[in-house]
């Protein structure tokens, strides 16, 4: 059995890699049956010419034996294929105006997809470079996302995982190069950081555990590719460099791997990789939480057992130490599935922006495939006649489509390969972007097998969406009337296959339309909503102190630089603060119980937390309601004050007014008084509900500043006294980052998400309306031509052109305008969900973006229908009916 | 007799059998089987080549170009081990159902 299975493969194998062998053997064969056939003959004595025409007349049909002999062969349904490929490639070749057509239509369709698809793999899914990865785990212990530093200590020391790291990406240090300190998010990391992870160093080496440790005050790092080539001049004498950090020399050991995926997810790219000491982090021995933890698994342990192992451990130290909060492990995850380092919800908030991307690039694609099915239906229509004779002599429908469905496969095909490269055009662009943002992230797309798994997948979506509807509606037909090429009568049939796709097409682009306003509407929405302070005429210097050096007096400098600030022309007022409000540093939020006078009891109270010095609310324009600001003299050992805003005093006062009372919270001695209510503001996000908010004086509150920042107001465009200001702080302390820029500027963080959504989806809603618009032009403008000779005899029978007009118009029109009603109503629903994304005070339903939208379509609907209707009543009636 | 006449799928038995003993090319195959059977069959070649291409599909014969008796070269068929089980096979089955119409023939 085996034999004969082996022999049959071998033989279909051979007849379909040497295509026309098995042909060619034939006609061998054949031709040497002939030749013996007439050497018999002349051997009974018949002349050699006679013979051999006899031969040859009693062989009989040769052509019909070829294709039985093909058949028996049984290999027909390849050969047929391939045959199929070449005939479909000439065809379209003959037909460049459709090849461009579903060219452009799938290309932009499947570049969309595939360019969603790239960036959210890379950002989101993208494994970090790191020895053996699949070893590797995170996890967070005891209800928090970072661990102290002796918890790091005691659980590698435990032997709960082979090693475990521990890094952060929250601190900031300051670089001095020559005269200028820039602020750089650095990857602090504990000293076996790079013997545990294995992230690879192009040049020199990294830090070992034993050389690094924090105890020994390290001066060691190692700097990113990119910070070397584009800040440090790529030269690799930088070895054994030193460079300025906080104000102390560090060593170059080495640099890391180009286009490197740091451990910290989400493409963020640290300049400076350093090990953990008390002089960049000053609270390193406290209880403070610091290090987000990586594990490395035992040869054989499974990730269920290592989280056993780790949960143990941590218990087992809580227990010694006798502090409950010691609750073991956490969120226990392998690192190369998904480095959602910053918790679910930051993931939920980026996977929901992704996925919706997803969605609506898909929604382009469907809309690029209706167009070019549209475009083949209205070719198998023209073909007609082709089709009915292959039917007539016995071509199987199911041999039709297939060819129909091959022409789709080479469209789909082009398409996506042209699609292909505008991605790679695209991610080109994308690497080479610097985000306006304070983070450092660096996207490394690329193209790689996943990639063309995912284009090999639009391929063949793009051929079903496609290829399917057209074929089966072009091998639908009636032999005898297609053969005589009589139209069949487009009044007759209302609803064909290419007028429900219209249908659905125009309804698909509502949805998407739709979506797209609301990004844009959105986007200016968040432009002109009040933050509740000053932006357009106000700037912010963001200085960043080195603590832990001798003689520091940061509050003395701020102070400073406030005075000299308020002094430089164009400047109207200057006040500084540790937060400024839509920034990275936008203040803490607190949740505590408070005693407050005039209230029985104490209540719980959730409040944004902020410590402003002097002036502040005045510079930025801030509107006092009663009371006073916070003064000079509001100082270490001075009454205890605060400034509260007006959602504090409705929500926890009962709208008395609060100025005057005392509010206590428990667990703490300080009684603060009221000393003034201000206007709302926002605090974290533009699109948040109105929070409740509790001012500090800073002066009376002076510990631990390591960011503050000095705001000031200006008299005109804010930009133009940003290097003044610079001038005039950056002297006050050598070892401070100073880094200036105005107002709107600073808050480009708060507004980059609507930015990018409403960048991404007006452009993608642009395209499936352009796509869309093309769809139904090409439609109407067919179905007019088809209707030529109907128009003429309309026109001969004395119809006027307006009524040829509304004729054509309106048959569009019920076409588009169900298409559009239906879209409203499914958009009505799609776009619910994408409230989070919305700034306040816009809807879901935000008529402006459904009306936009249907103005639109219309808009464009009666252009499309208007022009070659236009062109058909300008056909004379006796040109028209000779056509037909 | 043409070989339409012939009961569906006789004409491959016949082949099969016609290379039990030594394997022959496609013209010397027809002439073999008009031989035997007392030039009562006569196979067309419209019919042989298919047939023969379907049984080396099948993995029933296998072909080879050789050079025949006056040295011209045609394409041999040879029975293959699985050829030979199905020719047994078909034989059998031939002289069960001959033997049975003949009785029905006799007797009925």
């Amino acid at each position: 059995m085996l034999h004969r299975w082996i022999d049959m493969t071998r033989y279909r194998f051979r007849s379909l890699v040497q295509g026309g062998q098995a042909d060619a053997d034939l006609d061998r064969e054949l031709r040497s049956h002939i030749a013996q056939q007439e050497e018999e003959l002349v051997a009974r004595g018949i002349q050699r010419d006679e013979a051999h025409r006899q031969a040859v007349s009693t062989f009989g049909g040769v052509e019909r034996m070829r294709e039985e002999s093909r058949d028996a062969r049984g290999i027909s349904v390849l050969e047929n294929l391939t045959r199929d490929l070449r005939y479909a490639f000439r065809g379209l070749r003959r037909e460049p105006m459709l090849l461009v057509a579903a060219t452009i239509s799938i290309a932009v369709g499947a570049g969309g997809n595939l360019a969603v698809f790239s960036l959210a793999r890379e950002f989101m899914f993208a494994a970090p470079d790191v020895r053996r990865p699949e070893e590797l785990v995170q996890f967070r212990v005891s209800h928090g996302s970072h661990a102290s530093y002796q918890k790091w200590q005691d659980l590698d020391a435990s032997d709960a995982l082979a090693d475990i790291a521990g890094f952060s990406v929250e601190k900031e240090l300051n670089w001095r190069n020559g005269d200028q300190v820039t602020a750089l998010i650095p990857m602090l990391v504990t000293a076996n950081f790079f013997d545990v992870t294995g992230v690879p160093v192009a040049l020199g080496r990294p830090f070992t555990a034993a050389e690094a440790r924090a105890e020994d005050s390290p001066r060691m790092v190692l700097v990113s590719h990119a910070f070397w080539q584009n800040r440090l001049g790529g030269d690799s004498a930088i070895i054994g460099q030193p460079i300025t950090l906080n104000g102390d020399s560090y060593t170059i050991l080495g640099v890391l791997a180009p286009r490197l995926r740091s451990v910290a997810g989400f493409s963020i790219s640290p300049a400076v990789y350093a090990p953990l000491s008390r002089s960049l982090v000053p609270e390193l021995q406290t209880p403070a939480n610091i290090v987000r933890l990586l594990g490395r698994l035992k040869p054989g342990q499974t990730l269920a057992q290592a989280r056993t192992a780790v949960d143990a451990a941590d218990r087992r130290l809580g227990r010694l130490i006798g502090d409950t909060l010691y609750a073991g492990a956490q969120e226990f995850t392998s690192l190369n599935t998904l480095v959602g380092a910053s918790g679910p919800k930051a993931l939920k908030m980026v996977g929901g922006f992704f996925v919706l991307l997803g969605l609506v690039s898909l929604m382009v694609l469907l809309i690029a495939c209706a167009n070019v099915a549209g475009l083949l239906i209205a070719r198998g229509t023209r073909r007609r006649q082709e089709i009915a004779i292959r039917l007539a002599i016995g071509g199987t429908r199911s041999r039709l489509v297939q060819q129909f469905l091959v022409e789709g496969f080479w469209l789909a095909l082009i398409g996506t390969v042209a699609g292909l490269g505008l991605t790679v055009a695209f991610m080109k662009l994308v690497n080479s972007l610097t985000l306006p943002i304070p983070v450092p992230m660096e996207l490394h797309l690329g193209v790689d097998p996943a990639m063309f798994a995912a284009a090999v997948v639009l391929v063949f979506l793009s051929i079903l969406l496609c290829g399917v509807l057209p074929a089966l509606s072009a091998t639908r037909l009636s032999l005898v009337p297609a053969l005589k090429r009589e139209e069949r009568f487009v009044a007759t049939r209302r609803f064909t296959a290419r007028s429900m796709l219209l249908t659905g097409q125009v309804t698909v682009s509502t949805v998407l339309l739709v979506t797209a306003f609301l990004f844009i509407r959105n986007l200016s929405h968040t432009q002109v909503t009040d933050p509740g302070f000053e932006v357009n005429r106000a700037l912010v210097a963001q200085l960043g102190f080195v603590r832990g050096l001798p003689g520091e007096d940061h509050i003395g400098v701020l102070q400073r630089a406030t005075e000299r600030v308020a002094a430089l022309p164009g400047i109207e007022q200057a006040a500084f603060t540790s937060s400024v409000p839509l920034t990275m540093h936008g203040g803490s939020t607190s949740g505590l119980m408070a005693h407050i006078d005039g209230v029985d009891g104490s209540q719980h109270v959730q409040f944004a937390r902020s410590n402003v010095g002097p002036g502040y609310f005045s510079t930025l324009n801030v509107r006092l309601t009663s009371g006073r600001e916070f003064q000079a003299s509001d100082v270490v050992g001075t009454p205890a004050v605060t400034i509260i805003n007006d959602e504090f005093a409705r929500k926890y006062f009962n709208g008395r007014n609060p100025v005057g009372n005392r509010m206590r919270f428990e667990g703490r001695d300080t009684v603060y008084e009221i000393v003034g209510v201000v206007a709302n503001g926002k605090h974290v996000t533009l699109g948040e509900d109105q929070r409740a908010a509790m001012y500090l004086p800073l002066l009376q509150h002076p510990e631990g500043v390591e960011v503050a920042f000095v705001v000031a107001r200006t008299r005109g465009d804010p930009s133009g006294s940003v290097v003044t200001v610079r001038n005039a702080i950056s002297e006050l302390d050598r070892s401070a980052s100073v880094q200036v820029e105005s107002m709107r500027s600073a808050l480009k963080f708060s507004l980059l998400p609507s930015r990018i959504g409403a960048a991404v989806l007006g452009t993608l809603g642009f395209l499936g309306l352009v796509l869309a618009a093309f769809g139904l032009y090409a439609l109407v403008s067919y179905n007019v031509s088809r209707r030529v000779s109907e128009i003429a005899i309309r026109s001969a029978l004395g119809a006027t052109r307006g009524g040829i007009l509304r004729l054509v118009v309106r048959d569009a029109a019920v076409l588009v305008g169900g298409g559009v009603l239906m879209g409203l109503g499914i958009a009505a629903l799609v776009t619910t969900p994408l409230a989070t994304f919305l700034a306040a005070g816009l809807s879901s339903k935000d008529p402006v973006s459904f009306v936009g939208t249907f103005i639109a379509f219309i808009v464009v609907a009666g252009l499309a229908a208007w022009l070659p209707a236009r062109q058909a009543v300008r056909v004379s009636p006796v040109v028209a009916m000779r056509q037909s | 007799m043409r070989p339409s006449d012939l009961i569906q799928g006789t004409l491959d038995v016949l082949i099969l059998k016609s290379l039990a003993t030594e394997s022959r090319h496609g013209w010397a195959i027809a002439k073999r089987i008009q031989a035997a059977s007392g030039d009562v069959l006569q196979i067309k070649q419209g019919s042989l080549y298919p047939a023969l291409h379907r049984l080396e599909s099948q993995g029933l014969i296998r072909a080879e170009w050789k050079k025949n008796e006056t040295g011209r070269d045609a394409r041999f068929y040879t029975l293959t081990r699985a050829g030979r089980a199905q020719l047994q096979a078909e034989v059998s089955q031939w002289e069960r159902l001959s033997a049975a119409i003949q009785l029905t023939l006799k007797h009925a």
